[in-house]
């Protein structure tokens, strides 16, 4: 009897959220949406899930930053730090820096909160570039994907722009030493040099503007920009369908894997709670970037060493290897740090910007693709990733120069002069070494890297010609 | 079992003393000065000289005083494994006795500084003195580093607060001297608690994975964070198919 009264009572509920969700949908057209997202397949490979650690990561940054903008103090204004910490206690510093050493001693939870934002920040860049290489080494860049490869290049300049911008608000010494390398490389460029470093720091470094303007760009033009374009990459991936690896019953029309609910979503989740716990875990124990210990910035104290945070080690490793050389073009005087601080970086994104096409010029492939290459499939490509892979890496490995030379009781002078050399010579020995290994293996396409015999790899060429004689 | 009586105890403690007692005072070498002398020609004379006068790369001790000594002895510098060796700081080669018994010796060859007193001083006055003063060569966390000339300053967190006021006033191997003038005895005092500070707060935070800042974090980003997580991947990708 009340069974089913309840019964009715329920049913009747249901007709009126059904015909309230239906009248929505009249109106926002949803339902369609949903039904197609939920229905989206996701690969299973493993390497599909990269991108998804750097959007986690994004999503770590996002909620402690929150927290941190609760308590820092975007200032260059001095004040008393009146917190716990003997070392600072009772002394005039910056708003920032205070507010920083306080969120390390004085808030609770703070330095938590504080370390997990920057071990985040470093795996997000670090995901990112992960990312990027699988699709680069599996051509997933290629027609029609262009745009999203476009897309997730500008991402990983927005992550290292706002890593640095992060980095940098502290007002401590080691950040304050990476903005004046900042003010100087931006001094560097002929013409608009001193107007580019004037418009940034507001007048002459440090000068007073420079922390709230890094602060406005870390948290709110960088990182809108990085959730906006995320949204555009997610979008076009769904829009264009995954790519997927060559398998049985795969083609370039279909895409194998899991449903997008539930077994995706649940995966998904898997790695989202995964990389909180690996993040929070970091951040609660082990140590990242002590700023109590580096002090505040004061443009006449050093800490030796000095590197920048990972993602700007490779621009510090060639500023460092850079001779220094000042020369002129059409009468203007270009200063040292320009080759390696702009130029470098410069050429360094334009050519992944045009890779897609470059790519084509290599392989003299321009059809639309779905499947995905095996690394090996393309050994010119292989040779220019690993060569640069090795150089950036060699790079990012003399930035810490001083660090390497203590460890190996060797001078610095020694190191850097030794890495000069190493830099520009060994990305080329890594790059025929990668040619050859990819050209053997896609001779034997059954075989593994570690599989591989010298024989193969000798006779890789004539294998290929056999094959290209057969087929035709 | 009974327990001795209080009497018992006092009059084994009387004997013991007086064994002790006894037994230094047969001995010449409780004389310090005698002892060094006795140490010094077994460990430091063949380098040195016999009476400190000093030989090719080793200096003469006349006059270098006991600061120097003691400094040298107790970061275990001296004594010196061959003559054109470089001296680094490890485990003293002497125990605590022997070390004031071979400095008072050195100081007995003449003159020179004494072994300084340390007072209490101002962390926070010492954070200034010593990021201004000693960062740029130890290192902001007191870990020491690599010198653009070559060789490299030691880590400052286990050094003695009187081995950290011998070192400033001598400057030892590539480090400058700092004299009263350039640094008061005040100011040496808050240098000391300022490296105090920076040991107790070495682990603030969670392992300090060698206070080198940026090189250490990216490593450990890479393989331990973006590693794990790669694990994990891999592990669901594994379970997918
Ligand atoms: C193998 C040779 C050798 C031996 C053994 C040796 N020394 Fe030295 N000692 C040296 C040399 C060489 C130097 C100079 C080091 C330098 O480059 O600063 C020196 C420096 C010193 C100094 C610093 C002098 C100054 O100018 O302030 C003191 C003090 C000293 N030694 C004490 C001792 C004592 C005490 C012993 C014995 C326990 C000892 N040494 C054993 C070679 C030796
Ligand atoms: C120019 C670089 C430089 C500066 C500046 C400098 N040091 Fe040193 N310091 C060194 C070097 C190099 C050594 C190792 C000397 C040797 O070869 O024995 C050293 C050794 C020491 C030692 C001995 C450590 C041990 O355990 O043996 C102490 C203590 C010390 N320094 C303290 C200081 C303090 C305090 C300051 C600042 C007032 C300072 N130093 C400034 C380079 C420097």
């Amino acid at each position: 009897m009340i069974a089913r009264w309840v019964r009715r009572k329920l049913e009747e509920k249901l007709r009126v959220s059904r015909w309230g969700l239906r009248k929505l949908d009249e109106r926002l057209r949803i339902a369609s949406v949903v039904r197609e997202a939920v229905a989206k397949v996701f690969p299973d490979h493993w390497s599909f899930m990269l991108g998804e650690i750097a959007l986690y990561a994004f999503v770590s940054l996002l909620l402690t930053g929150t927290f941190l903008a609760f308590f820092f103090d975007p200032s260059s204004g001095e004040r008393i730090y009146a917190g716990d910490y003997a070392g600072l206690h009772n002394s005039r510093v910056s708003a920032a820096y205070a507010s920083a050493v306080e969120l390390s001693f004085d808030v609770r939870g703070g330095l938590l909160v504080r370390q997990t934002h920057h071990w985040a920040a470093l795996i997000f860049v670090a995901a990112i570039v992960t990312h990027m290489l699988r699709n680069f080494f599996t051509g997933a860049f290629r027609r029609p994907r262009e745009l999203n490869w476009i897309i997730g290049v500008t991402l990983l300049v927005l992550a290292i722009a706002n890593g640095f911008a992060g980095y940098s608000l502290p007002d401590d010494l080691l950040s304050g030493t990476g903005l004046r390398i900042a003010n100087s490389i931006a001094l560097s460029m002929p013409i608009v040099g001193t107007w580019a470093a004037f418009l940034l720091f507001g007048g002459e470094f440090p000068g007073e503007s420079i922390i709230p303007r890094l602060y406005i760009l870390h948290v709110l033009l960088l990182p809108g920009l990085i959730a906006a374009l995320i949204g555009a990459h997610m979008g076009i991936l769904i829009r264009q369908k995954h790519t997927h690896f060559a398998g049985p019953g795969r083609n370039d029309h279909n895409v194998v894997g899991s449903k997008m609910w539930p077994t995706y979503a649940f995966r998904s989740f898997a790695l989202l709670s995964a990389l909180f716990a690996v993040t929070f875990a970091l951040g609660g124990l082990v140590q990242i970037n002590p700023v109590w210990l580096w002090g505040p910035f004061d443009p006449g104290t050093a800490s030796a060493p000095a590197q920048p945070d990972w993602f700007m080690g490779w621009l510090e490793g060639a500023l460092r290897l850079y001779p220094p050389i000042e020369f002129t073009v059409f009468g203007y005087l270009v200063p040292a740090p320009f080759v390696p601080g702009v130029l470098l970086p410069g050429l360094t994104f334009a050519i992944m910007y045009v890779w897609p096409w470059l790519d084509r010029l290599i392989t003299k492939d321009r059809a639309a693709h779905h499947l995905l290459d095996r690394p090996r499939h393309s050994p010119a490509r292989m040779a220019v990733g690993v060569w640069a892979l090795s150089f950036y890496g060699l790079l990012l490995l003399a930035g810490s120069d001083d660090v390497l030379a203590d460890l190996m009781g060797l001078p610095v002078l020694t190191v850097m002069k030794t890495m000069r050399i190493v830099v520009i010579v060994v990305p080329f020995l890594f790059a025929a070494a990668a040619y050859a290994l990819a050209r053997a293996l896609r001779a034997n396409p059954e075989q593994r890297l570690s599989g591989l015999r010298w024989k193969q790899i000798r006779k890789s060429d004539v294998v290929e010609e056999e094959t290209r004689h057969g087929g035709s | 079992m009974r327990r001795p009586t209080p009497a018992v105890c006092l009059a084994l403690a009387a004997f013991a003393l007086t064994a002790v007692a006894g037994l230094a005072a047969a001995n010449p070498a409780h004389d310090p000065v005698e002892r060094g002398r006795q140490l010094y020609g077994a460990s430091c004379a063949g380098c040195h000289g016999q009476s400190g006068e000093g030989f090719m790369t080793s200096p003469s001790l006349r006059g270098v005083g006991a600061a120097s000594a003691d400094f040298q002895l107790s970061t275990g510098r001296m004594p010196l494994s061959a003559p054109d060796a470089r001296p680094h700081p490890r485990e003293p080669a002497f125990d605590h006795q022997d070390i004031a018994a071979l400095t008072a010796f050195v100081a007995s060859l003449g003159g020179g500084p004494q072994v300084p007193a340390v007072g209490p001083g101002d962390p926070r006055k010492g954070r200034t003195l010593y990021l201004a003063s000693c960062a740029s060569c130890h290192s902001a966390s007191g870990v020491g580093a690599a010198l653009p000339g070559g060789g490299a300053a030691p880590s400052l967190l286990n050094t003695k607060p009187t081995q950290v006021a011998e070192a400033v006033r001598l400057g030892p191997g590539a480090m400058p001297a700092f004299d009263t003038k350039t640094l008061t005895e005040a100011e040496v005092n808050s240098i000391i608690a300022y490296i105090g500070t920076v040991r107790d707060e070495f682990r603030h935070g969670g392992a300090a994975i060698g206070g080198a800042g940026p090189v250490p974090e990216g490593l450990v980003a890479w393989v331990i964070g973006l590693g794990v997580l790669i694990l994990v991947i891999l592990f669901l990708g594994r379970r997918a198919s």
